[in-house]
């Protein structure tokens, strides 16, 4: 089997069978079964399929194909490089990194050269890695604008496969949950929190098909976001992302709130957008191209570059480095300035470096909007009115994670700058997040907030230039992030509330859910052995991002703040998770009424909880037999030439260390140590408050009143932003309302009325009076004419008789004198 | 004073008896008085028709107008002199204006006929010279086609023709207008209340 | 003085202008004849006296007696004459059947009461 072609072909058709499903349930939704039951299971049945295809995909034909690398951990591999340079890096080169059919053989002897030159080089900066396996294929010319074209095309190397099999297996679960979960939509629902004018709750028909139906369109998009391979087509997806979770935030449309929240969360993604945009354009303009990968001609030949290939030349030995104003030789309009500047040689102001830290910056912007980081992070909380299975899949697992999957994407053509720009966007967005989420009391808010915070997490280890341990959390993160709002989920609908000063106690009455999160949890805050030991999947990822974080902290003085904040970070996280745990599970119920009625959800729900309990648990571990890691999976796709440690241009003294580099014993000791402390910090705090009772909550919310307002208002953000920017729209709004209606409408009405008036003018003058006068006074002078000559008819005799005797005369008188007068003329 | 020419004179007298009694006819208000008078007129007509060497139209004037025509008139005369139709009256301001106009009339023609030289008489001398001619067979002849005066030009035959059609027509609508009407039965009175022909024979 | 035209009249002969003006004034008699009487026997008499000032005419112009040869109409005159008196018989004939029927609906020969065709 040919990965080259079948890989293609099988992603493709994981991608479009949940489109299949979609326009399936769109038209006959209504009739599989009473309020589209049916549709449920041909959702589900969409993406299982998908998820069959994707890991066969993996298993069957990535894996055969690509070895991964050793089982070792990257310490060894270090070892290895620098005493067995030739040897290693010859085998490395012929098994991992070198594509056969894409770059030619190398010179073994040029390798060596090169390794020997690396060796001796700084133990830091070993040489780069080139561009990972990956397979282009272009299945649709979209557009051709001049140089630029737009396809339908896919860049799928280990990255993107990994992304398939587990956005296919969360949605799966999603899918089994929301069939149990959205019972109440198979039959006519009453909407509690909708009231009519009349006082009464709203009565509608259920509308479960159409559930289904968006998250078949979800996943569909989700997917596409996945494969692109190009940014075209990622914004295209992106746009339908958004778009779907428009559609699933304001699922009960009749409630204002919820969509306020679809509102809410469409426009600041589109906020974000518009930053996309601007870096799309920057990008097109200089590089000529939105393709990540190249583009090969039938004979294997590089036919047209990629933007990888054009900013990380192998010339350059892969580092990031763009040539004179971005603007690849060959592609300029205008000539460069002359012969100073070499190619490849950026000139004295830097143009080049600007203008890829705009694009850089662009990107990043859409970034932001879609997984919620500061400043755009305010509407991922209120996104949590729609229903739990969507805040599950779509504002935890996948969407909110598609902006950290086009960072790891694009993440060779961000210049150190832009990094570091990324990574205070992260550091700021985990304070926040965490900070807010002390104080909530809704569950699904909670885990909102803890969600932009883990994203934050994500943002911040790409920004550290630590890409596995950002990817890698990725994953993880999708797992327990899903696993958690899914038993938020089974709660609120045992107990019919999502506040969690109303619940507690629950674990005896749902015992599942209960212990489901409590892995989820333990998931999140990272717990494990430290160093050395195993731990649950949260462990792994988040002591990569610490390790990171420490490695650029020593690496970079002035950016210290970036180091600690993951650290203070984590032990807010198993503060607040574990506040959130004790507060519904343990302890005594604080509403009896609702404690009584509660009750375990059905199977259908509770089997996911538990598969995906199973995954937050051990997706960190190898598969037992053999070293088959994801972490392992991931470094296969490592970007081209992020092995080596980068230098900002812009910012001389920023040093971006290599991630091996993190892995070291120097950074990883304290790491671990420091991990392992504040989240068993954290846990112990909450325990004493929350389980232990040792201090009391109200007390201390009473004692930092000022401090839990702030935090209980989240930061002011949507007052700030209400004040900033909605309100002056509303003005101007409002201003222009009144030009309208003030001016430009009395202006028509004036007009109207003008015309009116002058037509009325008109018809009495003109018509009326002329016209009619004419054609009137035409008639009666005819009339009175015809009854004037009417007397001449007096039928008398003697007078005709006598007339014509006159009328004779006079005749014979002109006859006669006539000529006589005129010849006397 | 030159020797009379008796022919003036009985100009004079026939063309003053036809004027005056033509005027007569004019102002008489008695329907037979008009006749009568009519009838004197249009003999002194003849009689001048005689002095213009026309002998034959004279006579014929004599015959067929005065003796045919007016006698029909005084005919009609006869059967619609009522007592109060014989004398009628008009109007004073229709006798002014009809004097006016034909005080008009009379006076342009008048000037007309005096004022061209061409109808002035001969000389006397000439006159004495002329030859009295019959005019009887040159008529008769020329009615027939044949034109004794003027043999190149052509008869009056077609127009005698039509006369004699046109006495013919004549003849059968007055004859027509003038039939006996049916008598009306009081039932056909009330079906037709607006019937024009009554019987009043 | 009023001797010498009537004296002339009596002593040279008479030419067309005579006839002409006797003509006339039959005609004009005639003319004011229709136009004044109420009588309608007496329109017919106006009308007999407006032909026979016609025929005047005629005849005087046709006469060699008193235009000379080379100037009158010769036959033609008296000829055109012959067929007025023709057919003014003819219409006398109509007209006083008319006449007849009239008096004869109306119960009056007064043409003032012939005014159905008044507009």
């Amino acid at each position: 089997m040919d990965p080259a072609s079948t890989l293609p072909t099988l992603l493709m058709w994981a991608w479009l069978v949940p489109l299949i499903s979609f326009v399936f349930i769109l038209f006959f939704g209504k009739y599989l079964g009473p309020h589209g039951k049916g549709a449920g299971y041909v959702a589900t049945l969409a993406i299982v399929t998908s998820g069959i295809l994707s890991f066969t995909a993996l298993f069957g034909v990535w894996l055969p194909n690509h070895e991964l690398p050793a089982a070792s951990g990257h310490q060894e591999e270090h070892a290895e490089e620098v005493d067995h340079h030739v040897h290693s890096r010859h085998v490395r080169s012929e098994s991992l990194f070198q594509p056969a059919a894409l770059f030619d053989e190398k010179d073994p002897l040029e390798l060596e050269q090169r390794g020997e030159e690396a060796a001796h080089g700084a133990a830091e900066s070993h040489a780069n890695n080139p561009s990972p396996k990956y397979y282009t294929h272009d299945w649709y010319d979209f557009a051709t604008f001049g140089k630029l074209r737009l396809t339908i095309g896919c860049y799928i190397d280990s990255l993107t496969v990994v992304m398939f099999c587990m956005v296919s297996l969360i949605a799966s679960c999603v899918h089994f949950y929301a069939m149990g979960y959205m019972h109440d939509e198979l039959h006519d629902f009453t909407d509690p929190e909708v009231t009519l004018s009349n006082g009464e709750h709203l009565k509608r028909p259920g509308r479960y098909h159409r559930f289904f139906q968006y998250l078949s369109l979800f996943c569909f998009s989700m997917f596409g976001v996945v494969i692109a391979g190009n940014l075209a087509m990622v914004f295209v997806f992106w746009e339908l992302v958004g778009i779907c979770s428009y559609f699933l935030i304001g699922f009960y449309i009749e409630r204002k709130s919820a969509s306020t929240a679809a509102n809410k969360a469409f426009i600041v993604n589109r906020v974000g957008d518009f930053g996309m945009l601007i870096g799309l354009m920057a990008l097109w303009s200089s590089l000529g191209t939105l393709s990540f990968g190249d583009t090969q001609d039938a004979q294997g030949n590089v036919a047209r570059q990629g933007i990888f290939s054009q900013l990380r030349t192998e010339a350059n030995d892969y580092h990031l480095k763009p040539t004179e104003g971005m603007v690849a030789e060959g592609q300029r309009i205008a000539p460069a300035v002359p012969s100073t500047v070499e190619a490849g040689v950026d000139s004295e102001n830097h143009a080049g470096q600007w203008l890829l830290l705009v694009a850089g910056i662009g990107i990043f912007c859409g970034c932001v909007g879609k997984s919620a980081q500061f400043p755009l992070h305010v509407w991922l909380p209120d996104a949590m009115e729609g229903p739990t299975p969507v805040s599950a899949l779509v504002h935890s697992a996948t969407m909110v994670a598609a902006g950290v999957y086009l960072v790891g994407r694009f993440f060779p053509a961000f210049s150190p700058e832009a990094l570091l720009v990324i990574a205070y966007i992260g550091c700021i967005t985990l304070v926040i997040a965490a900070t807010i989420a002390i104080t909530a009391t809704d569950i699904k808010r909670v885990l909102a907030y803890s969600t932009v915070s883990q994203l934050g997490y994500m943002m911040l280890a790409l920004g550290l230039g630590g890409w596995v341990a950002g990817m890698f959390h990725l994953i993880t993160h999708a797992f327990f992030k899903s696993l958690l709002f899914l038993c938020s989920g089974s709660v609120i609908h045992g107990v019919h509330t999502n506040d969690m000063t109303e619940m507690g106690g629950l674990r005896k009455k749902m015992p599942v859910t209960a212990y489901t999160m409590l892995v989820g949890c333990l998931a999140i805050i990272g717990a494990g052995i430290p160093i050395i030991g195993p731990g649950f999947s949260g462990y792994y990822s988040k002591d990569a991002i610490i390790e990171q974080a420490f490695s650029f902290g020593s690496n970079n003085p002035q950016h210290v703040v970036l180091q600690w904040a993951p650290v203070g970070g984590a032990l807010i996280t198993a503060f607040y998770m574990f506040r959130l745990w004790y507060m519904t599970f343990a302890g005594k119920p604080r509403n009896q009424d609702r404690y009584d009625h509660a009750h375990e959800s059905p199977r259908i729900m509770t089997a996911p909880l538990v598969l995906l309990a199973v995954f937050a648990l051990g997706v960190g571990w190898a598969v037992p037999g053999s070293n088959l890691k994801v972490t392992s999976l991931l470094e296969q796709s490592r970007p081209v030439g992020t092995l080596s440690t980068s230098h900002g241009e812009l910012l001389p003294s920023l040093v971006i260390p290599n991630e091996h580099d993190s892995h070291s014993p120097e950074f990883k000791v304290p790491a671990g140590w420091a991990a392992f402390g504040t989240a068993g910090a954290g846990l112990l705090l909450a325990t004493i408050i929350y389980l232990w009772g040792g201090l009391n909550p109200t007390e201390l919310r009473q004692r930092f009143k000022l401090l839990h307002s702030w935090l209980w208002n989240k930061w002011w953000f949507d007052e700030i932003y209400g004040a900033v920017f909605i309100a002056p729209c509303m003005l101007v709004a409002k201003w222009i309302s009144k030009f309208d209606l003030g001016i430009i409408d009395p202006i028509i009405h004036g007009t109207a009325a003008a015309c009116k008036g002058g037509s009325k003018v008109v018809d009495a003058v003109f018509d009326r009076t002329l016209v009619d006068g004419t054609a009137n006074g035409l008639a009666r002078g005819t009339w009175d004419l015809g009854l004037w000559l009417r007397k001449i008819q007096t039928g008398n005799l003697r007078q005709y008789i006598m007339l014509i005797v006159i009328s004779t005369v006079v005749l014979f008188a002109a006859a006669s004198y006539l000529p006589l007068i005129i010849s006397f003329q | 004073m030159d020797a009379i020419y008796w022919p003036s004179v009985f100009f004079l007298l026939f063309g003053g008896t036809a004027c005056t009694f033509a005027v007569a006819v004019l102002v008489s208000k008695n329907i037979v008085r008009m006749a009568f008078y009519l009838i004197l007129s249009l003999a002194a007509t003849a009689g001048l028709f005689f002095l213009a060497g026309a002998d034959f139209v004279g006579a014929m004037q004599l015959m067929i107008y005065v003796g045919g025509t007016l006698v029909l008139l005084v005919f009609g005369v006869m059967l619609t002199s009522q007592e109060r139709f014989v004398e009628m009256k008009s109007d004073a301001g229709d006798w002014v204006i009809g004097f006016l106009a034909g005080g008009a009339l009379l006076a342009t023609l008048i000037w007309a006929a005096v004022s061209i030289p061409a109808w002035q008489g001969m000389s006397r001398a000439e006159a004495e010279a002329l030859t009295v001619e019959k005019t009887a067979t040159p008529l008769g002849m020329s009615l027939v086609g044949f034109r004794v005066d003027n043999p190149k030009e052509s008869g009056y035959l077609f127009p005698f023709e039509i006369v004699s059609v046109h006495l013919l027509v004549v003849l059968v609508g007055a004859a027509y207008l003038a039939r006996a009407k049916r008598k009306i039965t009081k039932v056909a009175l009330a079906s037709e209340p607006s019937s024009a022909g009554t019987d009043q024979n | 003085m009023i001797h010498l035209p009537l004296a002339s009249l009596l002593t040279e002969p008479v030419g067309a202008m005579h006839y002409v003006v006797v003509g006339a004034i039959l005609f004009t008699c005639g003319v004011l004849c229709m136009a004044t009487k109420r009588n309608a026997l007496g329109v017919l008499m106006g009308i007999e006296l407006v032909l026979n000032g016609a025929n005047m005419n005629f005849i005087a112009f046709g006469s060699r007696y008193l235009r000379g040869d080379a100037n009158s109409m010769g036959l033609d005159g008296q000829l055109i004459a012959l067929f007025v008196i023709v057919l003014a018989a003819a219409e006398a004939a109509v007209a006083l059947a008319i006449v007849l029927n009239f008096y004869n609906n109306h119960n009056s020969i007064d043409v003032d009461r012939a005014d159905q065709l008044q507009g």
